[in-house]
Formats: structure tokens, C-alpha cells, sequence
């Protein structure tokens, strides 16, 4: 009994001191971490709603009440251009191939997508990474709000987009987290 | 997600072996006659499930409160090889033959990648307690599916003609890819 | 043992992919691009020399009884530091690799070398023969990372090789690929090591 109870003492040392160690780089890193998702963040919502200079978060009780009947929302943001509002981003998620695909699409108050990016992903590269590709998120471009979208391999109407090829569970996944963000904004926003 | 959505999921259509490449030693290493397989399947069944559950209700209980996620690894890890140190007990006891035949490969399950990998996914897919437990059986199902199918295939490879540098592991894996490529017929399932 | 041959031997002779044939799942998930090959590798090193170190500095310290469960301690220690450190700053190469690189904690080679050889020589030693097994496998990962990536996407490190008109082996970048060239090249490294053998006699 002796000998078990020094064994498990020294592996709770080793162990205690190992979760030490990480503490300490958990509090360089913790830092950064966050920093990094941010800056991301910052960075796409300029990037699909070009025009705007200035996002603020949406009212944490409008957004508590949207996300109550939408579980696929995760972000609102109001975007806005020399102190008036244009338009919305909104960040959404669904489920992919290996994983969830997190992406954000833009909104204008004219009733178009000003843009889409995907911003996380685990799909397959050379199939479903291809999300990421400016030939599928541009074709979410000037799409209307007015319908649901949906995806095909040569894009002409307005609620048409570019289908991945070989990756139709990847390109369902962006589908649903767009038409999601879109039901909201149509419903809840443009009041 | 549905539970039979789950199972379907993890057996078939994201079978652990043949499309995500988790438990590939074992399923190399254990598949040379069906017999193994089989008690290493039902062994890799019982960590995997019982595994899952109690790593689950750390994380929720523990990890989470505490923010202390990043001994995730570390937690599951130590609770993952002290219960294959139980089940080698178990097993030991029970059926000695099935001890000695699975040999070195029993205390290396503790470093079979779908014991720590379906932990992980458990908490990174969001699942509660009932899928949590049904991704463990659907994924450990999945993997003794694999290595049941391949090792009735090497079974017969031992008396085929086989060139000499492809004998082994080079001619396992081939066989391996020409499975998943039948796998990959069950994409459009879910 | 001259550091030399500690080295080479990681590196060819006892080749952790190709000739020992352990740590495969990784090799066979991570490799669907030169990129992610590369950025595996290089965790598995940095991980690998860090736990060759300590368990070498403590081989005398830990009680023979509970060695395993102390190396796992150890290496999951290093695992959880690269984590953190990659998602701080590389994210996107982190969201890449996703659910593998916590599961390095559990790929055979880092235990395999902490029991063979880190708990039983010194710590030079074991740091030589740490980075010549962690390149042994980069190496390993890199060439069947570009195979695949310029048979099943016409890329190599992301640039494109041969224009939007190459239609490219899809399979490849998608798992059945992946077992079919490991067991490829597995089988010529294995026909290389026998005309070898053939020849010295």
C-alpha cells in the first residue's frame, strides 16, 4: 500500500507540475488568442460591407432574442457609413463536412448581399476548402434577399450562386448559414 | 443531430478508419486474423464508450467551471490510460486466451487515436450526454466494422501471390484504400 | 553511440514512417496538402526534442512502475504548449490541422522513443534523436503530402502547377488516395531496402 501511494504521489507531482506549466502559457497566449479572432473578425466585416466605416454590435437583447429562435446565429453587427446605417453583417454557423463551417455575409438596406466570407472551416482541401475561394464568395455578390438561395453550376438569377464542385455537402453547409442570416435580416432587422 | 443520424454517420458514412484516419495501428497492426479483431474491436468498444462518458462529465463539470480547458488533453489522456490499465485487469481475468492473443496491441489502445479522438470530438461537436454515449458506440462499431471486413480480406491475401515488397503493411494499405473508396459510396446517406 | 549515427538513424535507417511503421494516422489525415505536412512536422519535432529532453533529464527521477503514465504527462504537457502557441500565431494552419494535433499526444513515435531511447541515454543524445526521428517523419509526410496535393490538386505549397485546365485526381486529397500511395511508397522504400540488402552480401 506503501509503495502504490508513493507511486501516485509522484505522478501527481509530475502532473501538478505540468498543469503549472501550462497555466503559465495558457496566460501568454490566452491573450492573443482572443487578439487573433478579433482582428479576423474586424477584417472580413470590412471586407464584405465595403462601404461602411464603423460596425457596432447589435443590442445583446435583440440578439438574445433572435438567436432564441435561430440557433445557427452567432454574430450580429450594424454597419454603418459617416454615422448612418447602411447595412448588417451577420455571423452564422452550420454543420459541414468535417466539422462547422462558421462564415459571415454582409446585408445592405437595399435588399442585396454585399458579400460572404467563410471565416472557419475543417472541410477537405481541393474540395470543400474551396469555400474560401473568391470565385464562390464573389458569386454571393449583389444576390437579392428577397428569396432563398441556392446553388447551381452556372449561376445567372438572382438567388443563384456557384456550386463547389464535388462538394455539395460543403456548399449546403454555406447555403443553410446564408438563408439562416437571411431569414433574419428579411424578419427581424428591415422592420 | 438525431441519434440515428449519428450512427449512421459514424459507422458508415465517416467511418473513423476509412474516412478519418483515426485508429489506423490497431487496424494494421491487429487485422491479420479475424478472431483478434473481433476481441480487439469489443475491447476498443468498451474504453471508447466508457471513456467518453466520464471525459464528458469532467469537462462539463470540472474543465468548463473551472476554466481550466486546456488541461483537456492532459485530463483525458491520464483518464483514457488508466481505464485500459482496468480493462487489461478485466480482460485478463476473463478470457486468458484473449489476453495473450492480443498481446502488446491491449495497453496500446491507450494510444489507439480513436479513444482520445472521439473524446475530443464529443466536446467539440457540442453533444450532450445521450449522443455524447451514442457517437462512442457508432464510432467503436464503425472501427470494429472496419477491421472485421479487412482482416477477412488479409485473411486471404496470406495465400495469394503477393509481390515481395508489397507483403505486409504496403499490401494492407491498398487494400485499405480500394475500402474506403467503397465507403465513399455512402456519402450522400446523411 | 556517435551523435552521427543516432541521427542518421532517425532520419533513414529506422525511418519512423517507412521503416517502423508507427504514428500513421497522422501521416495519412495531415497529408492533404505540402503546407500541412510541413506544419505537422514541425510540431512533431518541437514536441518530440522537448520530451525527449525532460524525460531524459528526469530518467533517474521516475519510478520505473509509473514510467508510461509520467511520459504521457510529460508529452501532453508539450502537445497542449504547441496548441496554444499555434492558435495564438498561426490560426489558420491550427484550423488545418484541427482534431490532429492534440492527437500527437498520442501518435506512437513520441512514446515509442521516450521508452526506447530517451529514459535510457543521456540528454544530448536524446535531443539528436529526437530531431532525427522528427525529421525522419516530416520528410516521410512532406513527400506524400506533394504527391498528393499535385496529383489531386495540380498545387504544390498552394501555387498552382499546371493552369486552370489540369483536372487533377481527386481521389488523391480524399482518404482512399492517402492509403493507396502510403502503401505505395512504403513498398518501394521496402524494394529499395532489399536490392540494398541483396547488394552488400
Amino acid at each position: 500500500m506503501n509503495e502504490t501511494l508513493k507511486l501516485g504521489l509522484i505522478l501527481l507531482l509530475i502532473t501538478v507540475i505540468s498543469a503549472g506549466v501550462l497555466a503559465v502559457s495558457n496566460n501568454i497566449t490566452a491573450e492573443r488568442i482572443a487578439e487573433a479572432d478579433k482582428i479576423a473578425n474586424e477584417q472580413a466585416q470590412k471586407e464584405i460591407v465595403a462601404e461602411a466605416d464603423e460596425f457596432r454590435t447589435l443590442d445583446e437583447n435583440k440578439l438574445k432574442e433572435i438567436q432564441n429562435a435561430n440557433s445557427n446565429i452567432l454574430e450580429i453587427s450594424e454597419a454603418y457609413s459617416n454615422g448612418t446605417l447602411v447595412g448588417y453583417t451577420i455571423k452564422s454557423v452550420s454543420s459541414g463536412y468535417g466539422g462547422d463551417v462558421v462564415m459571415i455575409t454582409g446585408f445592405s438596406l437595399a435588399g442585396k448581399i454585399t458579400g460572404m466570407k467563410v471565416l472557419n472551416h475543417s472541410e477537405t482541401p481541393g474540395l470543400g476548402a474551396n469555400s474560401t475561394k473568391s470565385y464562390f464568395s464573389d458569386s454571393f455578390k449583389n444576390k437579392s434577399v428577397t428569396n432563398e438561395l441556392y446553388a447551381s453550376k452556372n449561376p445567372s438569377g438572382e438567388s443563384e450562386v456557384q456550386a463547389l464542385t464535388s462538394a455539395t455537402i460543403t456548399t449546403n453547409a454555406v447555403l443553410a448559414g446564408v438563408n439562416a442570416a437571411r431569414e433574419v435580416f428579411v424578419s427581424k432587422l428591415v422592420n | 443531430m438525431s441519434i440515428f443520424t449519428i450512427l449512421i454517420s459514424t459507422i458508415f458514412v465517416n467511418n473513423f478508419v476509412l474516412a478519418r484516419f483515426l485508429g489506423i495501428c490497431p487496424f494494421l497492426g491487429v487485422s491479420n486474423k479475424t478472431e483478434t479483431a473481433t476481441g480487439m474491436g469489443i475491447a476498443v468498444t468498451f474504453v471508447v464508450t466508457l471513456s467518453s462518458i466520464i471525459t464528458y462529465v469532467i469537462q462539463k463539470s470540472i474543465l468548463h467551471r473551472l476554466e481550466l480547458e486546456y488541461l483537456q488533453t492532459i485530463v483525458f489522456i491520464l483518464v483514457i490510460a488508466a481505464l485500459v490499465q482496468f480493462v487489461e485487469m478485466v480482460i485478463k481475468k476473463m478470457s486468458p486466451t484473449l489476453y495473450s492473443a492480443l498481446g502488446v496491441y491491449l495497453p496500446l489502445i491507450t494510444t489507439n487515436c480513436v479513444v482520445l479522438g472521439v473524446a475530443i470530438l464529443n466536446i467539440q461537436e457540442g453533444f450532450n450526454l445521450i449522443q455524447t454515449i451514442f457517437n462512442a458506440v457508432g464510432a467503436s462499431l464503425g472501427f470494429t466494422l472496419a477491421l472485421i471486413l479487412i482482416s477477412g480480406i488479409r485473411e486471404k491475401l496470406e495465400l495469394a501471390d503477393v509481390p515481395e515488397s508489397l507483403k505486409g503493411f504496403p499490401i494492407a494499405l491498398i487494400t485499405a484504400g480500394l475500402m474506403s473508396i467503397a465507403f465513399l459510396g455512402f456519402n450522400g446517406l446523411v | 553511440m556517435k551523435l552521427s549515427k543516432v541521427f542518421y538513424n532517425g532520419l533513414i535507417k529506422d525511418n519512423p514512417i517507412f521503416v517502423q511503421l508507427i504514428g500513421m494516422c497522422s501521416v495519412l489525415a495531415v497529408t492533404t496538402s505540402a503546407v500541412n505536412s510541413v506544419a505537422m512536422g514541425l510540431s512533431v519535432i518541437v514536441v518530440l526534442v522537448g520530451s525527449n529532453l525532460v524525460i531524459s533529464l528526469l530518467r533517474n527521477v521516475i519510478p520505473d512502475k509509473i514510467r508510461i503514465p509520467a511520459f504521457v504527462v510529460v508529452i501532453a504537457t508539450f502537445v497542449t504548449i504547441i496548441e496554444m502557441f499555434m492558435k495564438a500565431y498561426a490560426p489558420s494552419i491550427y484550423q488545418s490541422l484541427g482534431l490532429f494535433i492534440p492527437l500527437i499526444v498520442v501518435n506512437c513515435i513520441i512514446l515509442a522513443r521516450a521508452e526506447a531511447f530517451a529514459s535510457k541515454n543521456g540528454v544530448v543524445a536524446s535531443v539528436v534523436d529526437g530531431l532525427g526521428m522528427g525529421l525522419g517523419y516530416t520528410m516521410a509526410l512532406l513527400i506524400l503530402g506533394s504527391l498528393r496535393e499535385i496529383i489531386g490538386a495540380g498545387s504544390i505549397f498552394g501555387k498552382s502547377l499546371f493552369g486552370p485546365g489540369f483536372q487533377p485526381a481527386l481521389i488523391f486529397i480524399m482518404p482512399p488516395g492517402a492509403f493507396i500511395l502510403l502503401g505505395i511508397l512504403i513498398g518501394i522504400f521496402n524494394n529499395i531496402r532489399r536490392k540494398k540488402a541483396s547488394s552488400e552480401i
